[in-house]
């Protein structure tokens, strides 16, 4: 900041209260993260706790929470059910996702903007309404509800998916597809063997991401579950409506370490800002 | 593009319409009309038309009580997000430290990690045995545990946590694409620090917390599983009530009717912020 405009005086008095603005900044930053990170925090802490409480500090260090978590059929199919369903809702909204982002592109023009707006549609309504009118849905058309959950997945992992792909696409150059199409290669084949390889880091971050997203859905799940089909955050949020002992830390530590580290896979790749929008 | 991409973009567009069109717009539209219906407790409800619902709901003290305590909550969960977030946001946006990437990463990070899981977190920090009880205990501030979960406190303080990264986006977006030199020509015209934010960078940013304020306060007022596992039943709000009606009640109709109550409200405060954001513009 240049301050040599300042009179003498003021820029004095002007020192010394930016070193304090800017320790009370950090301060108030320092104080803000410690708020944002330390319920996460407290749960992977809370997870070795070898008594019954929920209580922070630990008494001492043990795994019988994960043990008991392993035990729990209710709770590891649970687990097994979220992976299958966020590998399912992860392909879907990924190609679909796909094939909207090229259209938006490369076929839009002026009307791109709305139809960006138009696609990230299910983010702007509430998950519970989604939900509720998905379940609603079921009940007159005959459609088995684990499709209900399947397509209510793939409906809100979709914005996601479209805003990183579109985000890739922009950096191709259309020359490359016009060249391919000159040399006598059909849209499909240009699509397969030109378009899918340049932007296959954005494509893998949108199947990661819409992954996350449905794993850690429970709105959506909240209506559409039921037996043989339960999510894990609908296991753990039915569990902690009667008792909540540290297996519930157990299992959302190991949630917490798996998401986190596919947030790592996505923000070297394309970068989470892309896909957030921001 | 080209000649003959029409039907191609056609066939590109297909999916998605017919997802949104028949999962998404379809259903919400039969769900919100559902709300004129009879309810019938043998059938769903009886396609007879009645105002039975609205009046019911507007009617009782109990459901007015629910449906100012959803918005009060709201309203105060979006002013507290963007007490927190603002700072964080500015910080993010002006900061060069080689730590940004990190930093912006830890505040996408809780975000990815669902709403259980922190409202779990919430759980373990507030209750009676938890963290903010030891604290105060071992500083002497208190003789024995306050209760804070079932109240409307430990419901605020766990929403305003989940749903804060939503205000920091735009406000980031809005603030860091503000134009440097705007700044420094305030501040070679003589403009202090503090003059310089509340009469060029706050009015500058309005559209980021006019946007992050409305997406907050929606997603506060649809919100089902913190509230029910924080504020139990003495903090009932409109998105527990929908539940309970569609799960044990079986009364769809009147679920519907609170339904309509809160897209109500969702769509008057995105017409606020479309109107916020024309006026900036014009």
């Amino acid at each position: 900041m240049p301050d040599s405009n300042k009179t003498v005086p003021s820029a004095m008095h002007l020192k010394a209260s930016s070193a304090a603005a800017r320790y009370g900044m950090g301060f108030l930053i320092t104080a803000i993260y410690a708020f944002l990170l330390a319920p996460v925090l407290i749960i992977v802490f809370t997870s070795f706790n070898p008594t019954n409480a929920n209580t922070f500090p630990p008494t001492g260090f043990s795994l019988r929470w994960y043990g008991t978590f392993l035990e729990t059929s209710g709770f590891t199919d649970a687990f097994r059910f979220s992976m299958w369903l966020g590998a399912i809702a992860a392909v879907g909204a990924t190609v679909i996702g796909f094939l909207s982002a090229y259209a938006i592109v490369r076929f839009l023009g002026r009307r791109r903007e709305a139809g960006q707006s138009l696609a990230l549609l299910p983010v702007m309504i509430p998950h519970i309404l989604i939900s509720i009118s998905l379940l609603l849905a079921l009940t007159i058309v005959p459609f088995p509800e684990l499709g209900g959950l399947i397509v209510g997945h793939i409906i809100i992992c979709l914005p996601f998916t479209i805003a990183g792909i579109t985000a890739s696409l922009e950096g191709v150059d259309e020359q490359l597809e016009l060249a391919a199409m000159t040399l006598g290669a059909s849209r499909l084949r240009t699509l397969w063997e030109v378009v899918i390889p340049l932007i296959a880091p954005g494509l893998l971050s949108a199947l990661i991401f819409a992954f996350i997203v449905s794993f850690g859905d429970v709105y959506i799940a909240l209506f559409l579950s039921g037996p043989g089909r339960t999510t894990l955050p609908i296991e753990i949020f039915s569990y902690m409506q009667w008792e909540s002992t540290p297996v519930v830390a157990a299992i959302t530590t190991v949630q917490i370490l798996m998401i986190v580290a596919l947030g790592l896979v996505v923000e070297r790749l394309v970068g989470l800002r892309k896909i957030m929008r921001v | 593009m080209r000649a003959g991409g029409g039907i191609f973009a056609a066939t590109l567009f297909t999916p998605i319409t017919v997802l949104y069109l028949s999962f998404l717009l379809a259903p919400i539209g039969f769900f919100l009309v559902m709300s004129v219906f009879r309810y019938s407790p043998m059938e769903l409800y009886i396609p007879a038309v009645t105002a039975d619902n609205f009046v019911r709901l507007l009617g009782e003290e109990h459901y007015r009580n629910i449906i100012f305590r959803t918005l009060r909550i709201a309203a105060l969960t979006a002013f507290f997000s963007l007490l927190l977030g603002y700072p964080l946001a500015y910080f993010l946006a002006r900061t060069g430290s080689i730590w940004r990437g990190v930093l912006m990463f830890l505040v996408i990070a809780p975000l990815m990690t669902g709403v259980i899981v922190r409202t779990y977190g919430w759980i373990v920090l507030l209750g009676s045995e938890g963290t903010v009880n030891v604290t105060l205990m071992w500083l002497g501030l208190i003789d024995r545990p306050i209760k804070i979960l079932e109240t409307e406190v430990a419901v605020l303080v766990a929403l305003v946590h989940i749903l804060m990264p939503y205000m920091v986006f735009p406000l980031f977006s809005s603030l860091a694409g503000q134009d440097p030199d705007v700044e420094r020509a305030a501040a070679t015209l003589g403009a202090g620090r503090w003059r310089i934010f509340f009469e060029v960078t706050l009015p500058l940013s309005r559209a980021g917390i006019l946007m992050g304020s409305a997406l907050v306060f929606t997603l506060t007022a649809g919100a089902v599983v913190t509230p029910a596992l924080l504020g139990g039943t003495k903090v009932q709000m409109l998105g527990q009530t929908i539940y309970d009606l569609v799960l044990s009640t079986l009364n769809w109709p009147f679920a519907s009717a609170i339904a309509f109550v809160l897209v109500l409200c969702q769509f008057s405060i995105i017409f606020l912020y479309f109107k916020g954001g024309r006026r900036r513009a014009g």
